[in-house]
């Protein structure tokens, strides 16, 4: 019978040890406990920091919880399993309208916030303010200043289908004497579907139109397919995969593609200002910027700018005033500023905030954006569905060779055909 | 009698954890997902979603959806290709291994090793090897230079894909596969090896006649496991080849090596249909408990009893 006890005694201590730990991080005495949750990696580390010293500060502890970075989990899936189980974070992002509908219902409107007068690129819905910009960030084609320097090319007239076709096949004919192994970095493979439908993409929906012109994607989303700006788009395309490095484009992965560039193996890269810490830790010292996109024949004299990605609070917090005053003091106080700006590396999106960050291309982003030459990012109004399940997998044909340029029209057209409800 | 009482308490008690456990994680998700199969869930605050009932749409969907049927398809080839490689590789390697042969224990590790690798790990680990170390390869040696040809990339070309997932299936696979041979092949008496060989049987014959009768029950275990974990491949799926090179079917473009779990897991968190994954899930279920019992049925009658 003591056995028994004893063993049973064992078992309870066992399973009450397995539910213990879970209510043992108690809020310390002072302030509130808020959970953020992003999807930057790269700067988990410069938030974890200042979430020290907001804490300091305030006496409010934010917990930071950063997803991503890896193709095992994105932000979007451990929201969803946290809101299954319960226990959504207070802070969280999202990347724009399709993101915005999943969680529509539990996302604060914050019309009545302190920063929003400083900034045009918060997350709107129906004039409502619901999203605090993360940064600004911005894509063109960034290219290799000193290469094309030795090339004789100005960088300040690519800007159109005719300057780029010129320009690449001058570049590939010098191939041995700049060094060369393709000219552009490109990557169009199964892992990099983000860079063809979502970036590329981009360039059909927003190059050459005023700032927020919504014409094309609702033709598109309706349907209705405009036969010569896609047309013109599919040559920039084929264009693009045609002076790729194919081992890169068909098979290669981030590391592969930045790595060329960064490398002086490629004259351009199709990547935006996020890869600065990239190329800083590959110790690329080149001069740099970006070029338009020349996905049009007409002359398109402006890179895609936008907030990436948007903090919203959780409109079922506890804590929702900890929450709001942890994204003010983020624009409002000078330690928030100098994480945003010199320990993130980030474009700020508010216009109070005079630091500017140190990458190159960061730079060239913003000196882009002062100029007011900039394009939307419309691609975030299709789905993710229809990006990478069904964009995705046409330009990854193309670019291995198993469609030409009039097949990828064709299915280009049927898949938007296909949005017509 | 109130011993046996006890014993039944003990016997309980033991089992609860575990049985807690269990149910936790396997039963109580089970049964919930096929009932959010036959629902719109989405576990997700959308504006004006609510939790409702709609029947078999999402069933009637999938079965018209070319990307799951082309799934099915490919699955069933890559299930096919994997299970003969791994088993034919490692009753060949059990073979070699159970021999007199020097080191034999070391070959054992060295075989198992793969095993203990996670998958995601091995799936990057050979997209180096597929996509640079081989074209290197190529390029140094003037005989296999095609390989150096950007255009002859072995994960370039769905076929070719589908030939990389069964060979780094293979690798990870057989080492443990092998294990269970080895241990069948031990368990074989030496009584009828003797016999055999005084009644002047060679050893071919002998393999064929007496060690491939007398495995055959780990031929159903073994067969059993690696169609199971073919089935159910996943990890080196989504690392090696993420699903491409795309291809065309049914005259919609999709993913070249897109196995079940992938576009389960693709439907339900790229595309947001949680529901429509589960339901799929359930089909993949289903489909994975008749060939597992078709198979076992199959391999029971060739056992032979002792």
């Amino acid at each position: 019978m003591k056995r028994i006890l004893a063993v049973a005694i064992i078992m309870v201590a066992l399973i009450g040890s397995v539910f213990a730990t879970g209510n043992k991080e108690k809020a310390p005495a002072k302030g509130v406990t808020i959970t953020l949750m992003q999807n930057k990696p790269e700067i988990d580390g410069m938030l974890k920091t200042y979430a020290k010293v907001w804490n300091s500060e305030t006496g409010n502890t934010v917990i930071i919880k950063s997803i991503g970075g890896s193709s095992s989990v994105t932000l979007g899936q451990q929201l969803k399993a946290d809101y299954a189980a319960g226990s959504m974070p207070d802070i969280f992002v999202i990347a724009g309208k399709q993101d915005y509908k999943e969680w529509a219902g539990i996302i604060l409107d914050l019309s009545g916030e302190k920063w929003v007068k400083d900034t045009s690129v918060a997350f709107k819905n129906n004039g409502k303010v619901y999203g605090f910009p993360v940064a600004i960030e911005g894509w063109g084609l960034a290219y290799n200043a000193d290469l094309l320097k030795k090339a004789g090319i100005d960088p300040a007239t690519l800007n159109n289908y005719e300057a780029y076709k010129a320009a690449f096949a001058k570049l590939d004919s010098m191939k041995t004497q700049l060094g060369i192994d393709s000219v552009v970095s490109m990557a169009a493979g199964p892992q990099m579907g983000w860079v063809t439908a979502d970036h590329n993409f981009n360039s059909l929906l927003a190059n050459g139109l005023p700032y927020g012109d919504m014409t094309v994607v609702n033709q598109l989303l309706n349907g209705q397919v405009d036969k010569k700006r896609l047309s013109e788009y599919a040559d920039w395309v084929g264009l693009l995969f045609k002076y790729a490095d194919k081992k890169i484009l068909t098979t290669g992965n981030y590391d592969a593609q930045v790595g060329a560039f960064a490398s002086q193996k490629a004259v351009f890269l199709h990547q935006g200002n996020w890869v600065d810490p990239n190329l800083k830790a590959a110790k690329a010292t080149f001069k740099m910027g970006f070029a338009p996109h020349g996905s049009m024949h007409t002359t398109t004299d402006g890179i895609f700018v936008a907030a990436p990605s948007y903090y919203v609070i959780n409109s079922k917090s506890k804590n929702i005033a900890a929450a709001k005053q942890f994204l003010n003091d983020m624009v409002y106080t000078s330690q928030g500023q100098d994480f945003m700006v010199t320990k993130a590396d980030m474009i700020p999106a508010f216009s109070n905030i005079k630091l500017n960050p140190s990458g190159q291309l960061s730079k060239s982003v913003q000196k882009w954006s002062k100029e007011g030459k900039i394009y939307s990012w419309d691609q975030y109004y299709f789905t993710g569905d229809f990006r990478s399940l069904t964009l995705a997998p046409i330009y990854n044909q193309f670019a291995n060779g198993s469609i030409n340029e009039a097949k990828f029209i064709e299915l280009m057209t049927k898949a938007f055909e296909s949005l017509k409800k | 009698m109130k011993r046996r009482k006890q014993n039944t308490f003990i016997f309980w008690l033991f089992l609860s954890p575990v049985l807690f456990a269990f149910v936790v994680v396997i039963v109580i998700p089970f049964f919930l997902g096929i009932f959010y199969s036959f629902t719109n869930w989405s576990s997700s605050a959308r504006a004006d979603s609510v939790l409702t009932f709609i029947g078999l749409k999402n069933f009637y969907r999938i079965f018209r959806d070319p990307s799951f049927l082309y799934s099915f398809l490919i699955t069933i080839i890559y299930t096919f290709l994997n299970v003969i490689s791994i088993n034919v590789v490692a009753l060949v390697l059990a073979v070699v291994v159970t021999t007199k042969l020097k080191l034999r224990n070391l070959y054992r590790v060295g075989f198992f090793i793969p095993n203990l690798i996670g998958g995601l790990v091995l799936g990057y680990v050979w997209q180096f090897i597929f996509n640079n170390a081989i074209p290197a390869i190529g390029k140094a040696i003037p005989l296999l230079a095609g390989f150096a040809n950007a255009n002859n990339l072995i994960l370039g070309k769905v076929d070719s894909s589908i030939v990389a997932l069964v060979l780094v299936g293979t690798w990870q696979y057989a080492g443990y596969i092998m294990m269970i041979y080895i241990a069948a092949i031990e368990g074989v008496p030496e009584s009828l090896i003797e016999a055999a060989t005084i009644d002047g049987a060679n050893s071919f014959q002998r393999f064929t006649s007496i060690t491939i009768p007398m495995v055959a029950q780990a031929f159903t275990i073994t067969t059993f496991l690696t169609l199971v974990q073919s089935f159910k491949q996943f990890d080196i799926n989504v690392s090696l080849t993420a699903g491409g090179p795309s291809t065309m079917f049914m005259g919609k473009p999709i993913f070249g090596t897109e196995l079940l779990s992938l576009n389960i897991y693709n439907t339900a968190f790229v595309a947001n249909n949680l529901a429509e994954g589960q339901a799929k899930a359930v089909i993949f279920f289903i489909v994975l408990v008749i060939v597992s019992i078709i198979q076992v049925t199959v391999n029971k009658k060739k056992e032979v009893e002792m």
